[in-house]
This record gives structure tokens, C-alpha cells and sequence, in this order.
């Protein structure tokens, strides 16, 4: 029996519980619990497929960049919502803790907790490269904003008549 | 629902300007009370005096006068099945944006004040006080709310939860608590007949304008007029479709399809505009809003009336026009001058939609198109809310695709009557609130993200110029290789016109030449 053993026997329920963290951090969290829909519930699904990849690579301790589809997958939409900065990406640290505590119930695998070293530190890569994320998708939102502004539309508002601007510039041209 | 709701930049979108609110109150028919400044995150909103009596002897009118509203306030069970359908709860986890919390908080106040058990036993029986902590509710709440009706779907009894939203809202407007977002394209429409406030020249120029881009492209110049009396139709069309991308194209489109036909058409300077944010407002301003496009087509003495592709209109037509300006018994029943359809759907308001147009002149055989012009596009359909769940208008655009372009279907709990909302619909498309849309757009963008990555879709098409403007800022953020369009811009861009010189268009109507 070894650490990859433990992982993988305690994988599932380490991941359940990570979810299920993450989605508590929603005022109202028991519907994005339960529906196994991704299209009803696109933050249940999408927190629960990217959580569901992120886990193996963190066991792994793959690359920083292989992590980032399942990072931008979940920060993405934290991005948006109503969570300061570090409450974003708060959850993913939270997979330490929780594999402690799974292990730590298993009579037989709780001296693995001890050799979490390497996990810890993949978990610590992930969180910095989410603070990344966080911010790609932050400068994204603004760029959205900008391109909607120039696009015409904000000509609904805080503007001119365009007709009557138009008028003037006739009007100009003829004083010229 | 006593947590008490917290404003801040970013969750409102910005208050009517004060001049906008004066101005629509100067205007016959319209009233818009106590204009001013204000923001929602001041602790005072400078209601007026006696604001409270105002609102519940509003809501005591509108109770009379609204039959459906009193079946709304009395008949729902809270079973809950509306609860998770609405796409602001799916994208932010607030419990307040379930429909039926939505709803109870109109509902706590009309138990207090107007029924026997809210009377004796209070907030026994769900029944709260009209405070200024309740209003401040009903401002956030009622605009989280885009009026998409998928609630509705769901409800047992059939409940139209949009119609809480639409009379919270008429009720705020009596203590002059609104957006600007709404009133200023009311006032715009009010005064020039559009969004915009484009007057007749400019708009006139706009369409002009889009008529050397076709001819330039394919070589043909589409005819057309405006404010011409004794044509047979008058055509209304959003005027975000001659004024903004990606609409433009879908205006092209119209062009290019009507030039094919060679219909006996007009435009309007006047009803140059198909939406009608009275729709959002109060019925007393949908009302005058609509009664334009009516007064136009009588003066003008067309015989029916095509409409384009606009969301929230067909929901006015199909729903409200005719209590409230028809009918229009001065129009004739919509009959097709190519293939001789009567369109009897339209018997009352004598105005047929671009699509079901369209389709009708496809399933005769009287459109020439290459599809292979659209091969550059894997498409997917995004079903407008309103034209959706509204009027019913589902097959039609889909047997459009079928004949102009390659499609796929999105997931089936996301379309048709189950379709997403945009997200910014009811006048929230405004960029000051770009977080909450982009939320409450997830549920959408979610299922667009599963065609893209499953069947590499790069357009997702739809019949709303709401859509075409909210949907491109959507796919920015969550999906940045998809693209926006009409219906009618892939029509425009597979139809094959007599006496064309078009040479190859990459990216058909958007080809920069």
C-alpha cells in the first residue's frame, strides 16, 4: 500500500467533498448539489467536471500549465460572481484540508498524511496559477465592456442625438 | 427575505436621468412622477411624501384593473418548480432570484394590505409591510429579472412570473424609481420613433448606407423606399439593425431577400423601430409605444405589416397589441404576393414575422440559394425567449437553417420553450452591470460552449436584436470564437440574386472588401 493507493481508493470521496465545499460557498447551495445536470445547473456541473479533473492532475503533480483548462473552467465563472478575489479561488486550497481529513479517518492510510508534501505544493501551484486566471478573466470583462461601448449601442446613452450632431457638422461646413 | 439587499457599483444598473423622467412625465398618455437625482446606494431615495399610500393604492388599481395579476398574487402554491429554471438563480446561487421569490416579495405585501388572512395573522400568513427596505427589494430584484418567461414553463398553474416583474416595475415608476438604461430609449422612441433618436434623415442614410455595402458586395443594388404611401407592406425591423453590428447584416439580409423578390415595400422613418421598451416600463407606455407602428401603417395604407427580427415586439403583438391598440381592422390578413399564403396566424394583428415569411418562400421554391455559401459558418440556434415562448415561433427559423447553412442543436433542456434568456434582455443590456450579465448568461453560454467543443460551432444565430447586441458581449467572455448573427444574415448570404457579379465572400455579408 502506498500514497498513489490511498489516492486512488480515496480519490472519489476526496473529490465529492471538495465539490460539495466549493459549492456550499453559494448562498443558496443545495440545488447546485444535488442536480447532476450540466445544462440545468451549469455552476454544479461545470464546478464538479472541472474539480473531477483537476484532482488527478494535482495527485500527478503535473505541469502548472496542464491544470489550467480545469482552473479556467471554474475561475471563469467565479470570476463573475459576487466573490472578492481570494474568496474565488479560496476553494482550491481547500482539497489540503480535505484530503487530510479523508485520510486521517482511514485507520490504515492516516500516516499518508504525513507525505502530502508534494500534493500540498501541486495544490499551491494551482492556487497561484488561478490567481492568473482570475486576473485574464477580470481584464477579459473589462475588454468586453470596452468593445460593447464602442460597438454603437452606448449611443442609448451618455450621448449626443447623433442626427443632431450630424446637424452640426453640416451646419459647419457651410459656415466654412 | 429580511436579509436587506445590499447596492453597490456593478449589482444596479444606473438610475433614469432626471431630465428623461421630466420630459416623458410632459408627454400625454405617459406618467412619470417625482423626477430627480438619486442613486440606489444613497440611504435616502427622496421618495415622495406619502410614497407608501401611492404604491398600495397603485397596486389596488392595478389589481382591478388586472385580472391576471390577482390570479398571480392568490393562486401559487410555492411547489417550488419554478425555482431553479430562472437563469439569474443558475448563475448566482441568490435564493431571491428564484422565480417564486421573486414573486413573494410583491406577494408579502399584498397579503398584508389586501387579504383577510395576511390581515389577522400577519407575517403568520407571509405577509410584510410596505417598508423602504421592500422597495429597495423590489428595485434590485425586479431588474434581475429579464422577463424571459422559462419560469413560466414550469409553473403548474401558469403563472407568468414576467407579469410580477412588469407590474413591480410599473409600480416603482409611480414613485419614480426606474433605470436609464429603459427611459432614455423610451423618451428616444416617444420622440423620433426609435432607440436611437435617429431622425428620419439619419435613418434614411443608415439604410442607405447598408444598400451600396450590398451592392458593392454582390453587385446588385436593392431597391428601396421610405414613407412611401400605397406600398403593399410596411416592414419594421429593430433599429439596432441599421445602426449596429453584427444587426447590420441581418439588415442586409432583409434587403438582399426582399430585392430577390422584388417586393412592393416600405420603410418607415417614423415606426423605425421595432422594440418597445413600454414593454418594460408600464402598459401605458407599451400601449403608446405600439400604437406608433399601427398609426404608420394606417397612414401610409399598406395592406399588412412584415416585422423583423426583434424579440420583445413579437411578445407585444402577439399578447398585448390587440387590447390594447387592435384590432387593426384597417389591414388586411397578411397574404404572401409570391406564393399566395394567407398567413391566418396573423388574422388579428396583420403582421407577419420575417421568418415565417422567409420559410414559406422556401418551402414554395422561390429562393435561389447556394448553401456552400455559409460554408465557412457551423452554426447553432439560439431560440429568442419571445418569439420563442411568446408566439410560438419555433420550426420556422430551423427550416430556415436547414436550407442556408450547416447547424446543430444545442442540449434540449436549453432550447426551444425551454430556451436560456441572454441574460440582458428588459432593457439590463446595459455595460454598467456587465458581471450580472455575464452570470446570468451562463446557462446559455454553457450550452453554446458544448456545441463549440462537440461540433466546432463558430456562429450562433438567433431572431432578436436584443440577442445579436448581448449575445457577441456573452460569447466575448465565456466563448470568444463564436460569433453572432440573424437568421436573415445567413439567408443574405446564401441567396443567389439575378443578375449578381458577386465574387468570393469569405465571410459572406462580412467580407471587407
Amino acid at each position: 500500500m502506498d500514497l498513489d493507493e490511498a489516492f486512488r481508493n480515496h480519490g472519489d470521496k476526496i473529490v465529492a467533498k471538495w465539490v460539495d465545499y466549493t459549492l456550499a460557498t453559494y448562498s443558496s447551495s443545495g440545488f447546485f448539489q444535488r442536480e447532476r445536470d450540466p445544462f440545468a445547473n451549469p455552476i454544479g456541473g461545470n464546478v464538479r467536471e472541472a474539480l473531477g479533473k483537476l484532482f488527478p492532475l494535482l495527485v500527478r503533480g503535473v505541469e502548472t500549465s496542464a491544470m489550467v483548462p480545469a482552473l479556467e473552467q471554474l475561475v471563469s465563472i467565479r470570476a463573475v460572481q459576487e466573490f472578492t478575489p481570494s474568496q474565488a479561488v479560496a476553494p482550491l486550497n481547500a482539497v489540503k484540508h480535505i484530503t487530510r481529513e479523508v485520510f486521517a479517518a482511514d485507520r490504515e492510510r492516516r500516516h499518508f498524511v504525513a507525505e502530502l508534501y508534494d500534493f500540498d505544493f501541486a495544490v499551491d501551484l494551482a492556487l497561484l496559477a488561478a490567481f492568473d486566471i482570475y486576473m485574464k478573466f477580470r481584464e477579459r470583462l473589462y475588454k468586453v465592456r470596452i468593445d460593447e461601448i464602442k460597438s454603437g449601442s452606448h449611443i442609448l446613452t451618455d450621448s449626443r442625438c447623433p442626427s443632431k450632431v450630424a446637424s452640426e457638422e453640416i451646419q459647419d461646413l457651410r459656415l466654412r | 427575505m429580511d436579509i436587506p439587499v445590499a447596492f453597490k457599483a456593478g449589482n444596479y444598473a444606473y438610475p433614469a436621468k432626471k431630465e428623461k423622467v421630466e420630459y416623458l412625465n410632459s408627454q400625454s398618455g405617459l406618467s412619470f412622477p417625482n423626477a430627480r437625482e438619486w442613486s440606489p446606494e444613497d440611504e435616502d431615495w427622496k421618495l415622495p411624501a406619502g410614497w407608501q399610500d401611492i404604491i398600495l393604492r397603485g397596486l389596488k388599481e392595478r389589481l382591478e384593473k388586472f385580472r391576471s395579476l390577482k390570479i398571480f398574487m392568490d393562486c401559487c402554491v410555492r411547489c417550488g418548480a419554478c425555482a431553479d429554471k430562472c437563469h439569474f438563480f443558475l448563475g448566482t446561487g441568490d435564493p431571491k432570484n428564484m422565480p417564486v421569490l421573486r414573486a413573494e416579495l410583491l406577494r408579502s405585501v399584498y397579503r398584508n394590505d389586501f387579504t383577510l388572512a395576511g390581515k389577522i395573522l400577519g407575517r403568520m400568513a407571509g405577509a410584510r409591510e410596505m417598508t423602504v427596505g421592500v422597495l429597495k427589494e423590489w428595485f434590485m430584484y425586479s431588474y434581475q429579472c429579464t422577463e424571459c418567461r422559462r419560469c413560466s414553463v414550469f409553473c403548474p398553474y401558469g403563472i407568468d412570473t414576467a407579469e410580477v416583474t412588469m407590474m413591480i416595475r410599473e409600480l416603482l415608476h409611480l414613485v419614480g424609481v426606474g433605470i436609464n438604461w429603459i427611459l432614455e430609449p423610451v423618451s428616444n422612441s416617444n420622440r423620433t420613433g426609435n432607440h436611437m433618436g435617429l431622425q428620419p434623415h439619419t435613418f434614411k442614410n443608415n439604410v442607405e448606407f447598408l444598400v451600396d455595402d450590398v451592392e458593392n458586395l454582390t453587385g446588385v443594388r436593392p431597391n428601396v423606399s421610405f414613407n412611401r404611401k400605397g406600398a403593399e407592406v410596411l416592414f419594421i425591423t429593430p433599429s439596432a439593425d441599421v445602426f449596429a453590428e453584427p444587426g447590420l447584416y441581418t439588415a442586409m439580409g432583409y434587403l438582399i431577400l426582399f430585392e430577390a423578390i422584388g417586393l412592393d415595400y416600405t420603410w418607415s422613418t417614423y415606426a423605425s423601430e421595432g422594440g418597445n421598451f413600454g414593454l418594460f416600463t408600464s402598459n401605458e407606455t407599451m400601449k403608446k409605444l405600439n400604437a406608433k407602428m399601427y398609426a404608420e401603417a394606417k397612414r401610409l395604407g399598406v395592406k399588412y405589416i412584415i416585422g423583423g427580427e426583434c424579440g420583445h415586439m413579437w411578445r407585444v403583438v402577439h399578447q398585448y397589441m390587440d387590447t390594447m391598440n387592435g384590432p387593426a381592422d384597417f389591414l388586411e390578413v397578411p397574404k404572401s404576393p409570391i406564393t399566395g399564403t394567407v398567413f391566418s396566424n396573423a388574422a388579428s394583428t396583420k403582421m407577419v414575422h420575417i421568418s415565417e415569411f422567409t420559410a414559406d418562400l422556401i418551402k414554395h421554391g422561390k429562393l435561389k440559394l447556394d448553401k456552400s455559401r455559409n460554408s465557412h459558418l457551423k452554426a447553432t440556434y439560439h431560440d429568442s425567449c419571445n418569439p420563442a415562448r411568446a408566439m410560438g415561433l419555433m420550426d420556422e427559423p430551423r427550416y430556415i437553417l436547414d436550407h442556408v447553412v450547416d447547424w446543430v442543436e444545442m442540449p434540449e433542456n436549453t432550447i426551444r420553450e425551454q430556451t436560456f434568456c441572454c441574460g440582458s434582455g428588459t432593457g439590463l443590456n446595459t455595460d454598467e452591470i456587465m458581471e450580472l450579465r455575464m452570470r446570468s448568461g451562463l446557462p446559455r453560454a454553457n450550452a453554446v460552449k458544448y456545441v463549440r467543443d462537440k461540433h466546432g460551432v463558430n456562429m450562433l444565430s438567433c431572431v432578436c436584436a436584443i440577442d445579436r447586441a448581448t449575445l457577441t458581449s456573452l460569447m466575448n467572455y465565456w466563448n470568444p470564437d463564436v460569433g453572432v448573427c440573424g437568421i436573415s444574415e445567413l439567408v443574405g448570404n446564401a441567396l443567389v440574386l439575378e443578375g449578381e457579379t458577386r465574387g468570393e465572400l469569405d465571410e459572406g455579408l462580412r467580407t471587407l472588401l
